[in-house]
């Protein structure tokens, strides 16, 4: 009883406190990095070094910075000169935020059009206040990382409550961030906002749609933040019954979406029991019965670290559809509508991936290195064949798909390099590739959708009445080719950079495997917007302001990116640095 | 050996005494005064919970007083403890809201409105009697009470001829767990010379043939109440025989008590160093968690579907009970905490699904695959319960039944059964499979059937709703829930 009372006075006092919080958090944030400062000194130089190290000598150094044990009460950092420490809670807000609006949603009727419109606008306005709350994370920590406290858990953003206490392993509701993952949580939320946007047109399932949306996005963003196994599991495992019910909705229709939605509910459900296993071996073997994740690395037995990892990789790399666990994903590309394809496309495979830096290659950094060349013969095998399927499909979706099968690649290259610079560069390019793929998968839903054409063979000479969809499309093969001043390019010269000392043959094959990229990309190109124009698309529309609303967008951070690389820079690269270093937190 | 207070009999007692008294009164109402609206009866009914669930927390604060020891009465045959009131409260709430959410079984229950009631009365209180006994006549006695009482139920709605056919069967299957129950325990009672079930774990340190055999059939007899395979079967019956909301009471306050049954013999009386019955409720769990789950994969109808959920509900019961005793780190394993947790976010699955299926009944809607098509936009509000209790049956987070799952596999591990554990999150993950197609038919799929909205029923699907959305909340207030289930499985050790 006395739990309980404190449980709830806590959760009252941080809602209470929470508007003071809000007006006080950029004077706290600049004298919190000020008087943290010095205080960070003497950790700030350790991972500089560290990290200069590394980047100089790609293999890791010999002393790794103690970990200092992880607090588990709530706690805030911030030293700050007003002298009154807030709980924050801003994690929470941009975890729970959108589904806050989904609760809204679900009680409004969609009867008639003005209802389905106010439904769509608390969609939009769901995705909205995520990226409001993204870009607050995101710039506070990007400002604190220059002095090597952003991009590190364990900072001022923190969250750390009590919740299944009373039990032989016990779990928390800890939330909290490194660089990967806050760069994961800029892209999520800005490709969630613009697919809210680019939905607004459509009129068939409303309410399912936003509300859907809202809770996927509640998960993925959950996924990136959770640091308790427990949390994670929950947010890992909620978007199987969204996904199914979206791609039934939404799909081709008939028994191939019912298989395709199956299909993927069936590897999505074998992904959560493997991990639900490997949680359950950590929590018994670790010595801490705490399902905590901030304690990386872990201390196990040497045989149920193997296994462990292994245990989660095998669930990641089935998320991050992989070849040869690619087909699913493709096939859900493929079959469903426009938008919800460029979420599927961009972020499923992207959480897969940030589990496999996360917690395969942040827990076990000695086990994944020593199986470095397994990753490496993975990546050049992904690359390959989704190059060389790329090269062969006729279908417009189809190609991206296997374009962001090739990028994944690139990803598991990475991980084999085992750098700092690597990493950074993965992290990179999760964030260019989801974006490059949801304006490649946005381009290709309309032209589908305008021609009525799913073959790339059908199209030909839309560049003289779609000139604008013909631009975009051309932006995001460019940024996906590594075209300097686009994102692909910062994140492939830190990739290969990073993996070629490690391993020089590999990181060359991938390589000429994703120079295929911009040939396929291009080509199509070629095939669909060149050569003469046909009477059967002479009334085929350009893309007009709504469509330009959300391509812009997505476009203006992948130039962003591309042009102010240096403005993340130090994020991505204290959150790779704490994934190969752990227990480096600030 | 707790000490002897003088005020033990009133503080043991109360809560089944309140019960039985106040099921006298509605009979004797009923029967002497026909022309009372059911109403009435429904809330004589409610006081009379909540009088028990009041003179649960009487003997809690009495037991503040001595320090949380048991209280011990009749020479050892009942006890108050910490554990004991909180089955008491649960049962009790699971009661009330059956009865409140009974309202859509009206127009088959007709006149025996006040039959009903007195009998839900009787069944908690036999789950009461249950939850306080330590000796093998009370188990016996509140097991009768119980199981009578709930054949009674189902049996009220003899007019229908599926609901009088379930009732015969389920009074044939309850005799039969009956029996093996009672001769179960016979054989216990011979081999240790004492009804007290708390003597014979020291008594059976080395449980031969003949003893592991009366372990063996008193777990196959308390197997029947939580519904685990392989005597799932009643439950089966009765979902598919009865009315939604008869079933929603006799289900969840069948496997609520069941679940309270399997503590306190198992965990109170049989210690777990005991290997042969550990070994087969081992074996038992594994199959009572797959097999629902794998049938269930090619079922289309909702209620069948609800009934294999409970009976998977039941083997996850018997896999936490793996973990009852000291685990391998020589702590508590946290099965005890992980079944009184597990069977309250059950029972609430439960309710919400089957007074979701009452409230389909009431607006005459089919409960096929092809009757539920399109239903989210013929009857928005009913589709939605039914998503939240068939999510909630199905473990699919955000609901509390993923947490349930999660402490029943952790509490399995911690006794050293890995392996159930890997089986019970294999039932997870198939039985989320059906559940999933259910729910698309219910969002996706199109239907412009027009659909009848009766004029009643708004307390019914208020608790309905209540019971769906508490799904939620016990996530979010798992802590203190996991607190106070840990103070009652404290008391046991």
């Amino acid at each position: 009883m006395i739990l309980s009372a404190q449980f709830l006075s806590s959760l009252a006092m941080t809602a209470i406190q929470a508007p003071q919080f809000i007006l006080a958090a950029a004077s706290t944030t600049a004298s919190a990095t000020a008087s943290a400062t010095a205080s960070a000194t003497a950790s700030a130089s350790a991972s500089a070094s560290a990290s200069a190290s590394a980047t100089a000598t790609p293999s890791l150094p010999a002393v790794v910075p103690a970990s200092p044990t992880p607090t588990a009460v709530p706690s805030s950092t911030a030293a700050t000169a007003t002298a009154v420490n807030f709980p924050t809670i801003l994690f929470s807000l941009l975890i729970w935020g959108a589904v806050l609006f989904a609760v809204v949603i679900v009680l409004l009727p969609d009867r008639t059009r003005e209802q389905r419109t106010r439904i769509k606008a608390l969609g939009v306005a769901g995705a909205s206040a995520a990226l409001f709350f993204a870009l607050w994370a995101v710039e506070t920590q990007a400002s604190n990382a220059a002095i090597g406290l952003g991009g590190r858990p364990g900072g001022e953003l923190m969250e750390q409550r009590r919740w299944l206490a009373s039990f032989p392993i016990s779990a928390s509701y800890h939330l909290d961030a490194d660089g990967l993952a806050l760069g994961l949580i800029l892209l999520t939320t800005v490709v969630f906002f613009c697919v809210a946007i680019a939905v607004w047109r459509n009129d068939r399932h409303v309410k399912l749609l936003s509300i859907a949306l809202l809770t996927l996005e509640t998960a993925f963003l959950g996924v990136l933040c959770s640091y308790d196994w427990v949390l994670f599991l929950i947010f890992w495992s909620l978007p199987i019954a969204p996904v199914y019910l979206l791609i039934r909705a939404f799909g081709g229709g008939g028994e191939r979406s019912s298989r395709v939605a199956m299909r993927y509910a069936v590897t999505a459900l074998v992904s959560t029991g493997l991990l639900a296993v490997a949680a359950l071996l950590i929590g018994f073997e670790d010595g801490t019965r705490s399902f905590d994740m901030g304690l990386a690395p872990l201390t196990l037995p040497a045989t149920v670290s193997h296994v462990v990892f292994w245990l989660c990789t095998g669930a990641f790399l089935i998320a991050m559809a992989v070849v040869p666990l690619h087909i699913p994903l493709l096939d859900l590309e493929e079959d469903s509508s426009g938008a919800l394809s460029a979420v599927f496309a961009a972020l499923l495979p992207t959480l897969g991936a940030y589990g496999l830096l996360h917690v395969s290659v942040g827990f076990f950094p000695a086990i994944s290195q020593s199986y470095s060349l397994l990753f490496a013969v993975l990546a050049v095998i992904s690359v390959a064949w989704a190059g060389i399927a790329a090269v062969r499909t006729d279908d417009l979706r189809r190609l991206v798909g296997h374009i962001g099968t090739v990028q994944m690649g690139a990803v598991l290259l990475a991980v084999a390099g085992h750098t700092t610079l690597a990493i950074t560069g993965a992290i990179f390019l999760l964030v260019s590739r989801g974006l490059t793929v949801s304006v490649l998968m946005l381009v290709s839903s309309l032209i589908q959708e305008r021609t009525r054409r799913v073959r790339i063979s059908q199209i030909a000479g839309l560049a003289w009445q779609t000139p604008r969809l013909a631009a975009f499309w051309l932006g995001a093969a460019l940024s996906a080719a590594g075209t300097p001043l686009l994102s692909g390019f910062v994140a492939y010269l830190l990739l290969f950079t990073g993996a070629f000392p490690a391993h020089r043959w590999f990181t060359v094959l991938v390589l000429v495997g994703v120079l295929v990229t911009p040939v396929v990309l291009l080509w199509a190109a070629q095939r669909m917007f060149l050569g003469a124009s046909r009477e059967t698309f002479s009334k085929v529309r350009d893309v007009g302001p709504f469509e330009l609303t959300y391509l812009v967008v997505l476009l203006a951070v992948i130039v962003l990116l591309g042009v102010l690389p240096e403005h993340f820079a130090d994020l991505f690269n204290n959150g790779a640095s704490s994934i190969l270093f752990p227990g480096t937190s600030g | 050996m707790p000490p002897v207070n003088g005020h033990a009999l009133v503080a043991t007692l109360l809560p089944s005494a309140l019960l039985l008294l106040t099921a006298a009164a509605i009979a004797l109402l009923g029967w002497r005064r026909p022309a009372l609206p059911a109403g009435f009866h429904r809330w004589l009914a409610c006081i009379g919970l909540l009088g028990a669930a009041g003179g649960a927390l009487i003997t809690l604060s009495g037991l503040t007083r001595t320090q949380g020891l048991g209280l011990v009465t009749l020479q050892g045959a009942v006890v108050a403890d910490r554990f004991a009131v909180y089955a008491e409260l649960l049962l009790c709430a699971v009661g009330l809201l059956g009865v409140l959410g009974a309202g859509t079984a009206q127009p088959r229950l007709h006149r025996r409105a006040p039959a009903f009631h007195a009998l839900v009365l009787t069944a908690t209180a036999g789950g009461t009697i249950i939850a306080i006994q330590w000796e093998m006549g009370m188990l016996l006695a509140g097991a009768g009470l119980l199981l009578l009482s709930l054949t009674g139920m189902v049996a009220l709605e003899k007019t229908v001829p599926a609901a009088g056919e379930a009732a015969l069967k389920q009074l044939a299957g309850a005799a039969v767990a009956f029996a093996v129950l009672a001769y179960g325990l016979a054989i216990v009672f011979g081999a240790t010379g004492t009804t007290d079930l708390e003597a014979t774990r020291g008594l059976l340190v080395h449980a031969a043939g003949l003893e592991g055999l009366g372990l063996a059939m008193t777990l196959l007899g308390l197997c029947y109440l939580v519904g685990a395979t392989p005597l799932h079967l009643w439950l089966l019956q009765v979902i598919r025989g009865s009315s939604g909301g008869v079933a929603a009471v006799v289900v969840s306050l069948g496997t609520t008590a069941g679940a309270v049954a399997l503590v306190r013999v198992m965990v109170s009386g049989f210690s777990d160093t005991l290997r042969p019955w550990v070994i087969l409720a081992a074996v038992l769990a594994a199959i009572a968690c797959l097999y629902p789950a794998v049938i269930a994969l090619a079922v289309t109808d909702v209620r069948r579907l609800i009934g294999l959920g409970v009976s998977l509900q039941g083997g996850l019961l018997l896999t936490a009970l793996l973990g009852t005793g000291i685990g391998g780190d020589h702590r508590l394993a946290g099965g005890v905490v992980a079944i009184l947790f597990g069977s309250t976010v059950f029972a609430l699955a439960s309710l919400a699904s089957l007074q979701a299926v009452g409230l389909l009944e009431a607006q005459g809607i089919g409960t096929t695959s092809e009757g539920l098509r399109g239903l989210s936009r013929r009857a928005p509000g009913t589709a939605a319960l039914l998503c939240l209790g068939l999510a909630g049956l199905a473990g699919l987070p955000p609901l509390a039944g993923f947490i349930a799952r999660v402490l029943v596999a952790e509490s399995a591990v911690a006794g050293g059964f890995a392996w159930v554990a890997v089986a019970s999150l294999a039932a997870w993950l198939l039985y989320a499979i059906p559940v999933l197609r259910c729910l698309a038919a219910l969002f996706v799929e199109d239907d412009d059937a027009p659909v009848a909205a009766p004029a009643g029923y708004r307390l019914a699907r208020f608790v309905a709703t209540c019971c769906a959305v508490s799904g939620i909340l016990a996530s979010v207030l798992a802590g203190p829930m996991l607190y106070a289930a840990q103070g009652a499985a404290l008391s046991l050790h």
